[in-house]
């Protein structure tokens, strides 16, 4: 392995790094819920073991939450699953919109900690061939960077379609300028993507092109 | 005498839960989701123990923590995280913070601490009122 493969390899492993801590906290928060709800099932189960009157339609209510996280923690872990199997190959034909969707998903603790709302457009099936795990290091890096460019409060949208064969996702509600080396870390993961990535502020755009 | 406990997390269901079991427990619980807004519940009303989330969305715990001790010195917080490293831990408890609990949190544990919060507020008001005392009687001559 050379230099700039070690390189790339450190890269894709603090970005599966990252990833993961994410996935980590959304899961002990889900947990945290679980485990205050269960406690307080227990906390009224004992007083009414001590004869204080119980309202079934309170538990009714403290079930449906606890199952309304074992819902959410499940979409978490099915989601960390579809990321960790985007190692397994080096290329395959993929759906851009529904690995824009994961990418979304994946980033939406990151979303919420700068205060800005992602939203993703309505659409189709948009497939193609490349490297799943580096046509992710990508979506996700353009995402960071369109957040901090749209900045705290404000809002991006995200479209996944094809324009004359090729498959474009695009972001709009960018407003500052991007940063001189987010420019070239968003130029390095586009070539190993093998995409290409226009940006321009001063339309508030972002655009992937595969 | 009821603790009188402020809690601070995005989490609504989490903050709802945990309150209530702790007003089961005989406390006096206040909640917030917004740490902005804790600030000026923190400074608007007297609390033994604030129960801070660490991670919060545009908001770092550690940055509501260092105003809390700005503004008020006294205040005894008590940080909870759902992934704690040791230099976050260690950062704030350079910067004040009484103690460190990781989510899924015990009750009973911070209950035990909750306790210990107040203990060290009613020592640290005492030991003011006595030194304003002393202050006083230093002052008039008596």
């Amino acid at each position: 392995m050379g230099s700039s493969d070690t390189v790339q390899g450190r890269d894709g492993l603090c970005f599966f790094g990252k990833v993961s801590a994410t996935i980590s906290h959304d899961v002990k928060n889900v947990l945290a819920i679980i485990n205050e709800e269960g406690g307080l099932l227990q906390d009224l189960s004992l007083m009414a073991g001590q004869g204080m009157e119980l309202d079934p339609e309170r538990l009714v209510k403290l079930a449906e939450k606890i199952q309304n996280q074992v819902k959410r923690g499940d979409t978490i872990i099915k989601n960390m699953n579809k990321f960790a199997h985007s190692v397994d190959v080096a290329e395959c034909e993929v759906d851009f919109y529904e690995m824009t969707s994961l990418m979304i998903a994946l980033f939406t603790r990151m979303a919420s900690a700068k205060c800005v709302t992602v939203i993703l457009k309505e659409g189709e099936r948009v497939t193609g061939k490349c490297d799943p795990f580096s046509a992710e290091m990508l979506i996700a890096r353009c995402l960071e960077v369109s957040m901090d460019s749209a900045g705290k409060n404000h809002e991006i949208s995200v479209e996944v379609f094809t324009k004359n064969s090729e498959r474009v996702i695009s972001v709009h509600g960018l407003r500052l300028e991007v940063a001189e080396n987010d420019l070239d870390a968003i130029k390095a993961l586009s070539n190993n993507a093998g995409a290409s990535v226009s940006v321009a502020p001063q339309e508030s755009l972002l655009e992937i092109i595969f | 005498m009821a603790e009188k406990v402020l809690l601070v997390d995005d989490e609504k269901e989490f903050v709802e839960g945990l309150a209530e079991r702790m007003e089961l427990r005989g406390m006096n619980v206040d909640t917030c989701t917004n740490p902005e807004k804790a600030l000026d519940m923190v400074n608007g009303d007297s609390y033994d123990a604030i129960i801070l989330d660490l991670q919060m969305p545009g908001v770092d715990g550690i940055e509501v923590l260092k105003h809390i001790k700005k503004s008020n010195p006294d205040m005894q917080v008590i940080l909870l995280s759902g992934h704690a490293t040791v230099e976050k831990g260690i950062e704030a408890m350079k910067l004040g913070a009484m103690d460190f609990v990781e989510k899924p949190a015990d009750i009973n544990v911070l209950t035990e601490k909750i306790k210990k919060a107040q203990a060290r507020k009613m020592i640290l008001v005492e030991k003011k009122a006595e030194d304003k005392m002393k202050d006083i009687i230093g002052k008039k001559g008596w």
